[in-house]
């Protein structure tokens, strides 16, 4: 059954309903724009005829035909999501309504691949897909930050976060990626250092001896960073820019794995140490190349589960999909470092120096941790344990807005005027509300973005740091561990 | 590709700015590189962060760590950015002759 395409609901804003096509941007801005987008070398040709065949083959191979069907039998155009999309409140702009931006998608869906859009297609010149449509889909599904905040608020339950995935894949397998997410998974499965900011090993192991040095000189204890070790409870995948950037939130967690006694419960691997997992943002391929090599590491040494450090997407990534591709039941349990510790922290095993922190700290939820429920209450029981002026973001947890990078737009340096103007200003008004000195966001997403924003929005007093950053000057070590 | 020209300075550069091949690095292209990023002279604390970057890269082939690179120059964060007002990872590594810094960086 499938209901009529243009609904008659009063309060729909005109855009809405007329604006399918012919596209509201014009090709020659839409060019303009995307010149950071296309991989130009592998598009070339006809752009129609290649997105439907690459659609096509999706449709085929995956599940994702039964639920893009059943979305097509919506009308979706109630704008409910409107509300809660922070990107279209701030540019008020109909394409940035989430219904109106799957509704490209589903429309070439209902043109292309259902009898009654074929058939109507015949009788009444319905406009086919156009390399028009294409491009602004290639700008459209990357304005969105993914955050799924809009999935919240739809009545029908379409999850728009899945649409704008699934087209994403589509036009990756056209070669309409951001050249930014491109190359950095290039260096991950490709390049010689395996990892997406093509560190070579040596770099790595440098860093890490510098690392325990830092904790040696900070508090008098030999703190280990364990590599290739064999037979250890836990495999540790951060994301590999915190080897460049985040020296305190990698220094915070090899701390509360000594303190808690696991100093030799955990190990990092030589070979492949990345949990960033682009995949998610762009292509089921990449998604699960990603998840093989994670698996396999652990196999190779032998460790029971695999740990993600302070990064949203590698840690959904992993704890959603690691069924799909390490054989169900047999896959290694994900463990996130945030429920780790929180989890040592209540059983005593570690110990939190109250009042440590005495500047107010807000935290910031990832959508990625947070949207579901996965990993919400944690790191405030955390926080308030040693945090004397502990304050809450409005909206928060599931409700949380995005910090404005979210679903691999962070990386892209070339939208960061959309990133902390559009994208993040909601964000920005929101930790200015908070009056922190701190902002604790655990995702390395999220920490870039935000640095960005609050530079770019007048924030220069508030510092963004992860929840092992002020862990580490909260924790209590004693030169024990190895209890495990 | 792109190609950078200043004074005497002529280098390909990829979409950012950053030098395709850090090999042809010298101190006139330093100069010619600051000025893409705001920095109109490169005074002695420039230097000493623009070499130390250097002999990082040559020995490990990337930049070294944020908190490593303050630490062995002695310059906080803050002070890096007073520098190089784009930052320790795009600023001062591509005066500095590095490619630009991929993944979440």
């Amino acid at each position: 059954m499938e209901m009529e395409r243009t609904s008659t609901l009063p309060e729909v804003p005109e855009e809405i309903l007329a604006g399918l096509c012919p596209p509201r941007l014009t090709p020659e801005k839409i060019q303009e724009r995307l010149s950071y987008i296309i991989e130009k070398d592998r598009v070339a040709g006809d752009l129609p005829r290649r997105f439907l065949e690459a659609f096509a083959a999706v449709l085929q191979h995956t599940n994702y035909r039964q639920v893009i069907d059943s979305y097509a039998r919506i009308p979706a155009r109630c704008s409910n999501c409107a509300c809660a999309c922070q990107i279209y409140q701030q540019t008020k702009a109909p394409e940035d309504v989430p219904c109106y931006r799957s509704s490209l998608l589903l429309d070439v869906y209902r043109r292309h691949f259902t009898l009654r859009g074929i058939v109507e297609g015949h009788l009444k010149d319905t406009p086919l897909l156009t390399d028009d449509l294409i491009l602004e889909m290639a700008e459209t599904y990357y304005h969105c930050t993914a955050c799924r905040r809009c999935t919240l608020e739809c009545p029908l339950g379409i999850d728009h976060g899945l649409v704008t995935h699934l087209a994403r894949y589509v036009l990756s397998e056209i070669g309409l990626v951001p050249r930014a997410l491109v190359i950095s998974t290039r260096a991950q499965l490709e390049g010689p250092a395996r990892n997406t900011s093509a560190i070579p090993w040596p770099a790595i192991a440098d860093t890490l001896e510098f690392l325990e040095e830092e904790i040696a000189d900070d508090k008098g204890v030999p703190v280990k960073f364990p590599v290739d070790q064999e037979g250890r409870e836990y495999i540790f995948f951060a994301p590999v820019s915190d080897y460049l950037m985040e020296a305190e939130t990698l220094m915070g967690i090899a701390a509360v794995l000594h303190a808690g006694g696991l100093g030799d419960a955990w190990t990092i691997s030589s070979e492949f140490l990345d949990g960033i997992n682009y995949g998610l943002f762009y292509s089921d391929w990449i998604l699960e190349r990603c998840l093989r090599e994670e698996l396999a590491q652990a196999k190779r040494l032998g460790a029971r589960k695999i740990l993600i450090g302070e990064c949203g997407h590698a840690s959904r990534s992993a704890k959603a999909f690691i069924r799909t591709f390490g054989g169900g039941d047999e896959a290694p349990p994900v463990v996130n470092i945030l429920e780790l510790t929180h989890r040592l922290w209540k059983e005593g095993r570690i110990r939190l120096r109250p009042d440590t922190i005495t500047d107010r700290v807000t935290y910031h939820d990832p959508c990625n941790l947070a949207r579901t429920g996965w990993i919400i209450d944690r790191p405030r029981e955390l926080l308030r344990a040693f945090c004397a002026d502990f304050v809450e973001m409005e909206p928060r947890g599931p409700w949380n807005l995005c910090c404005g990078g979210g679903g691999g737009t962070v990386s892209i340096d070339e939208i960061r005027p959309y990133r902390t103007g559009v994208t993040g200003v909601k964000k920005a008004e929101q930790i200015r509300a908070t009056g922190a000195r701190y902002v604790v966001a655990p995702c390395a997403n999220c920490k870039k973005q935000l640095r960005e924003v609050c530079e770019d929005n007048g924030l220069s007093d508030v510092e963004v740091v992860g929840l092992h950053d002020l862990i580490y000057k909260a924790i209590e070590l004693d030169g024990g561990g190895g209890d495990a | 590709m792109p190609t950078f020209t200043y004074g005497n300075v002529s280098i390909e550069v990829d979409e950012d700015g950053f030098m395709q091949d850090p090999d042809q690095w010298n101190e006139e292209v330093a100069k010619a590189l600051a000025t893409t990023e705001g920095v109109e002279e490169l005074t002695e604390d420039h230097w000493k962060l623009v070499r130390y970057l250097r002999d990082y890269y040559q020995q490990f082939g990337v930049a070294p760590m944020i908190r490593k690179l303050c630490k062995e120059t002695g310059f906080s964060l803050k002070e890096v950015y007073e520098l190089f007002p784009s930052g320790p990872a795009k600023g001062a590594c591509k005066v500095a002759g590095l490619p630009k810094p991929t993944g979440c960086v």
